[in-house]
Formats: C-alpha cells, structure tokens, sequence
C-alpha cells in the first residue's frame, strides 16, 4: 500500500527529462524527494499527479495506475504557486475543494478553521492578489490540504516562509502526517529533510541516484562523521600540523573544519572510537565528541556535486519565463 | 487514509460536479466584475438607442421646424404653385424612412416665398436658410424655366440634390401646363408602374423572390449577426480566461484536481451562460424596441401611431433554429478559443492565435450575408455545402432557413454534424490544453501547436 513509481521515462522533444526512474513512498511516510533544478522531481509530480502521461513506465497508489485514482488522493502545492488573483481567500479555497468533491458549506468552515490556524482570518474576503507572498503560500497550502487528501505533493512547500510560518507548517505535517496522510515534499533546505522525512529519493539529471530509508541512505555511503572538539585547539582541513596525531590515523580527514568543533569523515572499516582514543592518549582535553551518520547535504553534494542550496540560488536568479518545454521545469 | 472514503468511478465520477463547479466559478467571478455590470448597461443602451436610431434622429432633427428654402418667383410666373408644389416635392422624396404616421410628421424642409434675393443670400449665409432658389425664364424659344440656387453646400450635396430633382418636376409640369396637358392627366402621366421582380427559373422554389417576404432576409441577416457577435465578443472572453489562469500560474493546481476536459467544458458552459444572459439582457429592449417602433414613434414624434416594421418573417420556426445553431455555434468556437489560447502565455498573444478563427468565423458571415442579399446565388453548390459543414453551418444554414431554401430535413443534418463535431473539436481542445496550458515562454507556432497535439 504505497506509492510506486516504476520504470518512469518523459521526454520533451530531444531532451530526456526522465530516464527509468524507480521508487516506492511507504503509506503514511513523510517522504523527501531530493534533486537539483531541472533533476526531474516536478515532471514526477506532474506525472503522478496524470498532469502529464509517461512515455515508459507505470506510477500506481495502492497497485491501482494513478490514472484511474480518484483526484482527491492528491492534495498538490506545485512550486509556480497560483491563486485566482481577484477572487476572495474564502471562495477560492470553496472553490479548489468542490473540485475534489466537499460540500460548499463544509468546504468554507474546514477553510476559516484553517485560516485560523495559520493566524489570517482576517484575510478571508480579501482578493488573493492583495495578500503578501507568504500570506498567498499559506492559503495555497490550505487549498492542497482542505479535502484531506490521502496523499500530499508538495515542491518546495518552506521557500518564502519566514522562521514561524515554518514552524506553523511543520505543525500541520505532524497533523496531517497524524492523520495518516502520505507527504512528499521536495526542497534545497535539507535541514527541512533531517529533521522530517523517513526516506528520501534523490534524482540527478532524470535518473535516481539513491532512494530509500533516510537511515539506509546514510549507511549507504560507507562512511560517519566525527564531531571533534579540542579544548584550546582549532581543527582545520590541515589537522595534522597542530594534531600530529590525527593524521596518524588511516582514512580520517577533515571534512569541515570550524572553530567550536570539526566534522571528521571516518571510514566504515575504522571503529571511531580509536580517534577519541588517540586524543586522549595524545593527552588533548576532548569537549565534544559526537559518532553520526554523515548529513543529508553531505551525501547531495557527494552524489550530485554540487550544494542544493547554491543551486535554488542560481534558479532564483534566473529569468522566470524562460523557454521551457512543457512540464520540464525542475 | 483519512477516513472520507473516495467514490468509485475514477474521474468520470466527477466530470458532472467539476464541470459545473468550473462553470459556477467562471459565471460568478466574471458576473461580479465592474466591467461586466458597466459594458452590460452600456450595450442596453446603445443596443436600444441603435433599435430607435430611426426615431431619435427623425426626434432631434424635428425640434427645428426643417431645413428652410427661400424660393425667389421673380417676373417667371410659371404655371404651378413653386412654393407649394416645392414643399410637397421635397418633403416626400424625403420623407420618413420608417413608416411613422407620413404626413403627420413635421417636415423636414420649410419652404417660403422671397423677394429679395440679398436678403435670401444673406440668410443662407447666416445659416437660417439651407437655400434660396431663384426662378426666370430661359430668354431663347422655349421659354423654360430656369432656377439658380445660392448654397453653401457643394453641388453634389444630397438636400441640393433633392431641390435639383423638385426642380426638373416643377420645370415639366410647367411645360405640360404650357402644352395644355390637365392637372389630372398630369397626375397619371407621373404615377408609377407595376414593377415586379420574379426569378429567371420557372422551378425556383418560394421564398427566392424577395417580393414574397421582404423581411425574411433582414431577418437572416440580423440573427447572423446575432452569431457573429456572440462567438467573437464572448470567444475572446474564453481566450483571456484561460490566458489569465496560465499568467497566475493558477491552472497547475486545477489540473491536479480537475482534467482539462472537465476545465474546458466548465470555462466553455460558464462563460457561454454568462454571454447568453448579457445577450438576453440586451437582446429583450432592442427587441421591444423594435416592436414598439411605431407606438414609440407617435409618442415622440407625434401624430398617429403606425405600423411597426414587419416582423413577418421572425418565425417561432426560425427562432427556435437560431437558439439551436448559437449554443452550438458558439460551443465549437469557444472549444477551439480556448484551445487556441492555451498556447500562449501573454495576453497580448491571444489575438495572434485566435486570428485564423476568427478569419474562418468572419468568413462564414461573409458568405452567409452575401448569399442573403444575392450577390452569391443562396443555392449555389457553395453555399450549399458549406451551409452543412460545422464551422460555417450556424451562419449559413440559418440564412438559407430564413430564405426558405432549407427544410427541416437539411436542418437537422447540420445539426448532427455539429453535434458530431463538438465533442472532436471537444478533444482536440482538450489535448492541445493539456500541454498547451503548462508550456510558457514558447511563440505560438504551428510547431508548437503540433508539439502540444503529439504530446502525451
């Protein structure tokens, strides 16, 4: 009872958007799907969604082809977000949930709890296009959840938010999450990814470099992280100079080096404790020592090459409505 | 899951609540604009002022007491009373244009007698006058009248060319006068022939000749109109309806929700709902309007009432074949409007790309009015056929039903074929829309609309 996505294959004239992807969003999962801009996660969407129609391969809920599932599964925050501009915040969340089905009056109280919850009521007969960009996201995300969809798609559901919207869309993850509903999200804020998603697919230019548990994922790489710190002592990326005993130790670099602590990559075969070990045979005064799996962003740029965040920048920067084939965005 | 359990059925469950759902949303948020509130008052108003136009000109124009001619007799002493003789002449010829009481009605030219032909120039001059038209006699043998008139408007004027053609009356009865021809037999020698117009073929079906049923080609004409109006204003609402969810960026989230079928026939129904009721709205005074000419007529212009302008060939038959042919006209223009419009992603481009639309809607009506006022045979093989095929069958075939060279048979076929049609054109709609709607920054080209056809 998931969804499954098997062997999916998009192109848009010559340009291959998708090529074979395959993976599975455990039911009720909060779910991170993880790519650069242009990766494909969108065309995904869009496909699931039946916005668009593969060319190869199948995407099903519950084994039935998302074709033939009812509209209302989905509940969908597309990253170009849209509302009617000159139509009132009540109407047009009454409006989106006819579409899926709910009565008009059961619609437009579910709408004011809702708009309650995320503190603008007060905006409920103003036209949308009065309402500032963070204000304009949130009725949106409202409008994605307001019919209870049994899935919820979202593409970078936290950009423009400020710190306490964010908090207030985390509550309504745990809700919805609490409720049973299945949420995919995508985004460049992978702190976003540790914090909230069980598993996570990670797609580069059309194909999956890596899906799975967010666990699995991280002992996948084949190695950990030490966070090291050394009272009086800064661990910069040439360890060795000032702790000649750190580099005595096979396959141990500095992966981030900082003045509080340093993030020290250790390989699968090295038990970690042999560097906590060294230091204090090395007589050094250790203040932190921390044993993790290496970062979500960690594994993105070791895989994809580059940060997620350097990479929504440049997509920010770029002119908006540049040519693009249909559905090839992101 | 969460407890609302799904009805079966997949989408076509819900094709019904979501079209009408799409069609609400398009009724009422267009409905309650401003603009569709001012431009509806405005169209009862000129749509009814065009209904009268007739009247409120004959009105404004007969606040004053009519354009004044000074006539000059002089020393011509022709046979016939020129000052009475002049005012009868012109105020017919210029008569009323609808029938609204004939000699009730103010004139139109106030003519006077004069002697000072200074004067006389000096009154035109002043604008009091329109003319002064002096009489003498021709010095030479025939000793015919001749008539000189002082103006400021140019020879080819129309008011100087009605006092022209009085003139050439009043300088012919002057001579049969002089020849000894009496009053009465004057009156005969003018009054007109019988002249009948008749088709050429013997086997010409009735309602070909004109004479049978006048007004069955105004009637033609003005419901042609009626479809022409409605599918270029009310298309164009279609077209910048959807333009406007693709700028918003508004349609990805419907499409999640909804197929662009169900988008479509939602935009289609709510926005034609809307169009016919504004119709409706200003359809009923302008109706009324010309109904009630006669009685509005005798109460502006005084005098009895007269006769309205016949309505003879407005048959419930005809009506009811114009309220088919407009919602279907309309429907299979409005599909390929919104088809044509997802394309682009500016408004600025919607007419670009509805151009070869509205080309083929414009020459449909051409070819219908042509066919109406005979400058193409209604019975030509080409308007004929065309009257059958779906695009042009709303303009065409109505005019051949008003002209009664259709029947019901011919009717029906075209009314089949368009129902055949509409839901192809449906498809073809929907599918360019599927694609159509998330392209952006791509020039409408016949690439691109044959990309957005092949997409899947």
């Amino acid at each position: 009872m998931s969804l499954v996505l098997d062997g999916l294959v998009k192109r848009f004239g010559s340009v291959t958007a998708l090529d074979g992807i395959s993976f599975a969003v455990p039911r009720g999962e909060v779910f991170g799907f993880l790519g650069a801009n242009g990766a494909g996660k969108t065309t995904t969407m869009r496909i699931v969604l039946d916005i668009l129609r593969p060319d190869a391969g199948t995407a099903t809920w519950a084994g039935t082809p998302t074709t033939d599932v009812p509209r209302e599964t989905w509940g969908y925050l597309p990253e170009e977000r849209g509302l009617y501009p000159r139509l009132q915040v009540l109407d047009q969340l009454v409006f989106f949930a006819s579409l899926y089905g709910i009565p008009r009056d059961v619609a437009a109280a579910r709408g004011r709890e809702w708009l309650a919850r995320f503190r603008i009521s007060d905006y409920e007969k103003r036209r949308a296009e009065e309402l500032s960009k963070g204000n304009q996201q949130k009725v949106q995300l409202i409008a994605a959840i307001l019919h209870e969809p049994a899935v919820l798609l979202m593409d970078e559901p936290f950009v423009g938010l400020d710190p306490v919207n964010v908090a207030l869309l985390k509550e309504a993850f745990a809700e919805m999450r609490a409720r049973g509903s299945t949420l995919v999200f995508s985004t460049h804020q992978m702190e976003m990814v540790e914090e909230l998603c069980e598993s996570v697919a990670l797609i580069d230019k059309g194909r999956l470099v890596l899906a799975g548990s967010l666990r699995d994922v991280k002992r996948s790489t084949g190695r950990r992280v030490v966070r090291l710190a050394i009272d009086g002592k800064a661990i910069d990326g040439d360890g060795a100079s000032e702790l000649p005993w750190l580099a005595s130790l096979p396959g141990v670099r500095v992966s981030r080096p900082g003045q509080d602590y340093a993030e020290l990559d250790v390989p699968r075969d090295l038990d970690p404790e042999r560097i906590l070990k060294a230091a204090l045979d090395a007589g050094e005064r250790v203040t932190n020592f921390l044993i993790a799996d290496p970062s979500i962003e960690e594994i993105f740029i070791e895989r994809v090459g580059r940060a997620p965040s350097e990479d929504h920048h440049l997509a920010v920067a770029a002119p908006s409505d540049s040519a693009t084939p249909p559905g090839a965005a992101a | 899951m969460t407890g609302r359990s799904t009805p079966p059925g997949g989408y076509a469950a819900r094709t019904i609540p979501n079209i009408t759902a799409v069609a609400r949303r398009e009724f009422m948020s267009r409905a309650r604009t401003r603009t569709f509130r001012l431009t509806t008052a405005l169209l009862v108003v000129a749509g009814t002022a065009l209904a009268l136009a007739p009247i409120l000109f004959q009105w404004l124009e007969g606040e004053s007491s009519g354009d004044r001619v000074e006539v000059i007799v002089g020393d011509a002493a022709p046979s016939v009373d020129v000052v009475t003789a002049l005012g009868q002449i012109l105020n017919s010829a210029s008569g009323p244009s609808i029938p609204v009481g004939g000699q009730d009605t103010a004139p139109k030219f106030q003519v006077l007698a004069a002697t000072d032909l200074a004067a006389a120039r000096a009154d035109v001059l002043h604008g009091s006058s329109i003319a002064a038209l002096v009489l003498a006699r021709a010095p030479d043998a025939s000793g015919d009248l001749t008539f000189d008139l002082y103006s400021k408007d140019s020879a080819l004027n129309r008011k100087v060319q009605l006092i022209r053609q009085a003139a050439i009356s009043i300088a012919i009865q002057d001579r049969l006068t002089r020849a000894g021809v009496s009053p009465v037999d004057q009156a005969h020698l003018f009054t007109p022939p019988s002249f009948d117009v008749l088709p050429a073929d013997p086997n010409a079906k009735p309602g070909l000749n004109p004479n049978e049923d006048p007004t069955a080609f105004l009637v033609g004409f003005g419901l042609s109109i009626a479809i022409f109006m409605a599918i270029i204003l009310y298309g164009q609402w279609i077209a910048f309806s959807v333009a406007e969810e693709k700028n918003s960026r508004v349609m990805e989230v419907v499409l999640a929700a909804a197929t662009p079928f169900q988008l479509l026939a939602g935009k289609v129904v709510g926005v034609g709902g809307l169009a016919i009721l504004q119709y409706f709205i200003v359809a009923i005074p302008m109706i009324l309007a010309i109904v009630f000419q006669g009685r509005i007529a005798a109460l502006l212009l005084g005098g009895a009432a007269a006769a309205s302008p016949s309505i003879a060939g407005l048959q419930f038959s005809t009506i009811a074949a114009f309220g088919v042919l407009f919602v279907l006209g309309f429907a299979i223009y409005a599909c390929l409007y919104a088809g044509a419009a997802s394309l682009v992603s500016r408004q600025e481009e919607i007419n670009q790309i509805v151009a070869p639309l509205t080309f083929v809607s414009v020459a449909g009506y051409l070819v219908a009015t042509y066919a109406g006022t005979g400058l193409i045979p209604i019975d030509s093989p080409l308007v004929v056929i065309l009257s059958f095929v779906p695009l042009f069958s709303p303009y065409l075939m109505l005019t051949r039903l008003s002209l009664g060279t259709a029947g019901p048979v011919d009717f029906a076929v075209a009314v089949l074929l368009l129902l055949i049609a509409i839901p192809a054109v449906l498809w073809l709609a929907a599918r360019l829309y599927r694609s159509g709607v998330l392209m952006y920054g791509q020039s409408p080209s016949p690439r691109t609309l044959w990309r957005a056809l092949r997409a899947r």
